[in-house]
């Protein structure tokens, strides 16, 4: 391969042997990799297609054509139909609220079995994965009894302190791990220093494992953004409703509007998605990270 | 060190005094006690905005603000899902709307009344004589007895529209191919022939949802009466699955699968499909329920028309989704009155207007013809008793056998005998016994 020699290929002269004897492995890789980014964006294109088709376009060509037309009635017309900046709102205010709450409190309990080690601590943590490992449909009628006896049915309060809870069980079991191989001469160190407890694990353990806690909030708010059954079951008004519950009244009983159905799809991810890129740096920080320890 | 310290107690401060904030609102907002005073009406329903329901009912609200003065509507509109997964749920609480658009059938309404959920709307109904413009295999759907079982006991539910099968087809194909749109069963079958004999498949079908079944049933429905439809649906008898109509329904389905009349690639095809296609006239003729009228006419660029299918006195059909008052229900008088305002003429015309089918509309106030002769051949089926329901009633969790079989039927992996024993099979297992 004599390609033209670009100032890259210069710069690259020092390891030149080496990434001689590398480059035929590297293409193949790299036309995987982009195969498989391809498939992962398949989805997305399709949707952002059909989202702008008109539903006569759609039905006399199919979902894999390309649009004749922008038509962005069907957007418009979802947002106004279930007041979609209302939902935005809800959504925000019950992810938000749960990534914050739960990270608090994964925290508190990491600290507690990872560094405190409470006794039966293997015992904690299994009851943790155990919880994590429920499935939702068990929880939706004993959250619904105990929702309505304390009078919380119908309220974003409802469930937030339940993904509080959920996220927190998944949380508590990465971050006591993370924890239980935190250096002990730093906490010593502290000690040492005069630090009360409450001080070592606000002023030494919290600012060291930052990037995992940043995970850990990134993660919990678009898993609690994802959600369907718990919301669907305990946000029974439309004003208190979310996103994901909001897109299921276009699946009609008979009927679906497939352009509508796409467009509200497209609303419905875009958020999540930016809310992803914003804090895509904090995510492979943290997990590098990780890796590292 | 300091700075660093003193910007982590800010951003916790600010995060915390953020999420007291929203503690509040979340906690706030859920005001679902207003008690009832008559001052307000809370609906449910699950129909779109631009579908026939959708557009009648919005004239009824403006009606009943009219004629209720100082009383305020809160429509909700959900999604079809949320109200089946979440009704029982709902109207045990209270927070259960004063009026709910609910599924017809035993599964559904039958079931909320059965656990007591529902009010007993029959004093309303002879008092208010809603039931004067049903016919009676409309009535079917709204009436359960003690054990929550259709056809008889207390009216809970009351349908504003009904729903029945016919033979959509489009016009240009027929034009186009030089073929006279069948009036009788022979010219029907002629009509398929002619059309498979110039490449065409003529009959859109889908194996992988109601679509196919309801072929099958409908041929069976071709040799059958109302004692036959009684037996299956109501268990008025035994029905027996090798009688002469469900052999035949059976054979005749498998043959025109054989002849090429229903494309034997349907068997892995959803109804949505089987729409889609027949809208972009790939298919000449498409045999399913006066559901898909409102999207045909907004949607297909063809010349299209509807003919009941030939040959058969029975069809199926059944009362459409009822209106349901939840035991629960704060301002009952106030939901009375307005299924009142839905069952009167003008919000029926309106219904028939869009595409709907009315139960008590004025067919002389309904000006477009496609709609008129929808209105006309439902009317026909009605007085002469002719609904017949859908075959996936009698039994729970029939629907996903019938799928399942039809779609052997349509491989050809099982022939019309097996397949009316494994019918028979799962009705007895799942049939009630006595």
């Amino acid at each position: 391969m004599n390609a033209p020699r670009g100032p890259g290929n210069a710069l690259r002269r020092p390891g030149n042997a080496l990434s001689r004897h590398h480059a035929p492995a590297r293409y193949p890789v790299l036309a995987a990799l982009i195969v498989a980014a391809a498939l992962m964006v398949l989805p997305f294109l399709v949707v952002a297609l059909n989202a702008v088709k008109s539903p006569a376009d759609y039905s006399a060509n199919g979902p894999l054509s390309l649009p004749e037309g922008i038509h962005l009635d069907g957007l418009r017309d979802f947002w106004q139909r279930v007041d979609f900046g209302r939902k935005l709102f809800n959504s925000a205010l019950i992810s938000g609220s749960v990534a914050v709450l739960a990270a608090l409190l994964s925290v508190l309990n990491a600290y507690a079995i990872g560094i405190g080690r409470v006794r039966g601590r293997p015992w904690v943590l299994a009851f943790f994965v155990l919880a994590n490992m429920l499935p939702q449909e068990a929880l939706v009628y004993p959250v619904y009894y105990l929702s309505k006896q304390v009078g919380l049915y119908d309220t974003r309060l409802s469930v937030i302190i339940v993904f509080t809870v959920i996220q927190s069980a998944f949380g508590t079991y990465l971050l006591s791990s993370v924890l239980g191989a935190f250096p002990k001469e730093v906490i010593e160190a502290a000690r040492i220093d005069g630090a009360t407890k409450w001080q070592v694990l606000w002023r030494v353990v919290v600012p060291v494992s930052r990037p995992t806690i940043g995970v850990l909030l990134v993660f919990f708010f678009i898993w609690t953004w994802n959600e369907f059954l718990l919301p669907l079951v305990m946000l029974i008004s439309n004003d208190n409703q979310t996103v994901s519950v909001a897109l299921g009244v276009l699946q009609g009983q008979r009927l679906m509007d497939a352009t509508m159905t796409n467009a509200a799809a497209l609303l419905g991810v875009l958020p999540a998605f930016c809310f992803f890129l914003i804090f895509q740096r904090t995510l492979t920080r943290g997990i590098a990270m990780g890796a590292v320890k | 060190m300091l700075t660093a310290r003193k910007r982590t107690k800010r951003t916790v401060a600010v995060i915390a005094a953020a999420l007291a904030a929203s503690l509040v609102m979340a906690g706030c907002g859920d005001g679902g006690d207003e008690a009832g005073d008559g001052k307000s009406l809370k609906l449910w329903h699950y129909e779109a905005p631009n579908s026939a329901m959708g557009i009648a009912w919005k004239q009824a609200i403006e009606e009943f603000k009219k004629s209720h003065p100082g009383v305020t509507v809160k429509v909700e509109e959900k999604g079809f899902e949320q109200i089946q997964k979440t009704a029982s749920m709902v109207l045990n609480s209270g927070d259960a709307p004063d009026l709910m658009e609910y599924n017809k059938g035993n599964a559904t309404t039958g079931l909320l009344s059965k656990q007591g959920l529902l009010t007993d709307l029959t004093p309303e109904v002879t008092k208010r004589g809603w039931d004067k413009p049903l016919s009676p295999g409309v009535r079917t759907t709204s009436r359960y007895d003690a054990q929550g079982v259709m056809g008889s006991g207390n009216w809970y539910g009351i349908p504003n529209y009904a729903e029945y099968t016919m033979v959509f087809y489009n016009k240009a194909l027929f034009d186009k191919h030089h073929i006279e749109v069948p009036a009788t069963f022979a010219e029907f079958t002629a009509a398929l022939e002619a059309f498979r004999d110039k490449g065409v498949t003529p009959l859109a079908s889908a194996g992988a949802e109601y679509p196919a079944h309801q072929y099958v049933y409908q041929l069976a429905l071709s040799k059958a009466d109302r004692s036959w439809v009684d037996a299956y649906e109501q268990y008025q008898g035994k029905p027996d699955f090798h009688d002469a109509a469900w052999t035949y329904g059976a054979t005749t389905f498998a043959d025109w699968v054989k002849k090429g009349y229903i494309a034997k690639s349907s068997s892995g095809a959803k109804a949505e499909d089987a729409g889609a296609a027949f809208i972009a006239g790939k298919y000449p003729m498409f045999f399913s329920g006066s559901w898909w009228f409102g999207r045909f006419t907004s949607e297909m660029k063809d010349q299209w028309g509807t003919f009941p299918f030939p040959g058969s006195q029975l069809t199926l059909g059944s009362g459409g989704n009822l209106w349901v008052v939840p035991k629960g229900a704060k301002n009952k008088e106030l939901a009375y009155d307005f299924i009142d305002i839905t069952m009167k003429k003008g919000i029926q015309n309106t219904l028939g207007n869009n595409g709907g089918v009315p139960v008590a509309a004025d067919t002389s106030a309904i000006t477009d013809p496609k709609s008129k002769a929808l209105i006309k051949d439902f009317t026909a089926y009605a007085d002469g008793d002719g609904l017949a329901f859908y075959p996936d009633w009698p039994v729970p969790g029939f629907y996903d056998v019938l799928v399942s079989e039809t779609q052997k039927l349509i491989t050809g992996s099982a022939g019309p005998d097996a397949y009316l024993d494994a019918l028979k099979k799962a009705y007895d297992a799942g049939a009630p016994k006595g």
